[in-house]
């Protein structure tokens, strides 16, 4: 039987020294994935970097953000015609080898997004407190919108087309989209599961976890899903109708 | 002898003090030029149609204003402030946060557009360059009297 055709998609943004580590591992899992990194305005060489290791490299022409980034990647799927996507981080703090177990219940149709989660099992992911605090804060707030993921931040996700679908409108971040992009899918009748992967810490210095940025990730945060919890849906059960038609 | 004046006896003399000419004069000079400089950048195409009548309008109220003081001191009196330039302040202040929140909301949507159009580009882009490969390679192929050698696009192909 024909695989379903999916596509891997790695939003980058300096990452011409972690990369071909990256695609190596992805390269020795022997996926069958079309890869796609979005180069979001790298200084670096991260596109000549993606593109000699065999990926498909999508340039910004300055940088948008790593949510735009995202985006860029689920409008290329969507063009490209595919069904399914996974996306990971570039900076190697997720592991390709767990890319099927993330892909292979969506492609089954059990959910429409599966998350790759740090903390169902014991990962070894080490967190700093007020990280720990924020996420606390964040599962909390999601579970009064009847989301209840443990790692709603993960970057390390496989949706199908439906859910695309739905990414590729205006209300995406730009920045940050985690647990409020994952409320309006729920609230929208969209099926969210996670499974345990490894995940180790960034290579490098997360750029949110920075200066006053954590600060300002938590106000927004909260903005947004004050916002994403409080939009008037215009028909319900809209994911619904799009996996019909899918 | 007895110094103190009543406070709304002071508010009143606040108000009925008369401008004098030349206050009337530099406010018409001043909402003139405002008036001409819009209309000047209009005719000169660096402010567009869409953004006139705020300013248009703020122009022909000014003019109002500074030729008939009276108005500015009947709103001074309804909203309970002693002097017209404190009137002033006031509105000119409602007037400017209104503006940067008008802009506010024009430029998130002009970033959103923005957003849109860099990724649509950079997916072209994408394309562009692989079509370009595939016609280059083609190219090779048909000049080859070798034939047989299928050339992948780079980056094309699954990982």
């Amino acid at each position: 039987m024909e695989r379903p055709r999916s596509i891997l998609i790695i939003p980058a943004y300096n990452e011409a020294v972690a990369l071909p580590a990256l695609m190596k591992l992805i390269r020795d899992a022997n996926l069958g994935l079309q890869c796609v990194v979005v180069d979001d305005g790298s200084e670096d060489d991260t596109s000549s970097v993606g593109r000699n290791h065999g990926a498909i490299v999508i340039r910004h022409p300055f940088n948008l953000g790593y949510g735009a980034a995202l985006q860029t990647g689920y409008k290329y799927a969507l063009a490209e015609g595919a069904r399914f996507i996974v996306q990971m981080d570039a900076d190697g703090q997720h592991d390709p080898r767990d890319i099927e177990k993330l892909l292979l219940p969506v492609q089954q149709g059990q959910c429409d997004i599966m998350i790759g989660s740090r903390f169902l099992d014991s990962t070894g992911y080490a967190m700093g407190p007020l990280r720990q605090m924020g996420r606390g804060l964040f599962r909390m707030i999601g579970r009064l919108f009847g989301l209840s993921v443990a790692d709603p931040t993960s970057g390390f996700q496989a949706m199908n087309r439906a859910v695309i679908e739905h990414y590729v409108q205006d209300f995406f971040p730009t920045d940050f989209p985690d647990v409020d992009v994952l409320v309006g899918l729920r609230r929208r009748g969209g099926t969210i599961r996670e499974c345990p992967v490894h995940m180790t810490s960034a290579t490098r210095g997360s750029r949110i976890h920075s200066g006053l940025r954590p600060i300002y990730y938590v106000y927004k945060m909260l903005l947004s899903l004050w916002s994403a919890g409080s939009q008037r849906l215009d028909n319900t059960d809209w994911l619904e109708n799009s996996k019909k038609e899918g | 002898m007895d110094k103190t004046i009543d406070l709304a006896q002071l508010r009143q003399l606040f108000l009925t003090a008369p401008e004098s000419e030349a206050t009337r004069i530099v406010a018409f000079v001043a909402s003139m030029a405002l008036l001409i400089v819009v209309l000047w950048l209009l005719r000169r195409g660096k402010l567009r149609e869409e953004y006139t009548p705020i300013w248009l309008g703020l122009s022909v109220v000014l003019l109002v204003i500074s030729m008939r003081l009276d108005f500015l001191r009947w709103i001074t009196n309804a909203i309970g402030a002693w002097t017209t330039s404190s009137t002033i302040f006031f509105l000119g202040e409602l007037f400017l946060l209104a503006i940067c929140l008008s802009y506010a909301v024009r430029l998130s949507s002009a970033f959103l557009h923005i957003k849109n159009l860099s990724q649509e580009m950079a997916i072209l882009r994408t394309h562009v360059d692989a079509l370009r490969r595939e016609l280059s390679a083609s190219t090779t192929d048909s000049d080859s009297s070798a034939g047989g050698n299928h050339h992948d696009a780079p980056g094309a192909a699954p990982v």
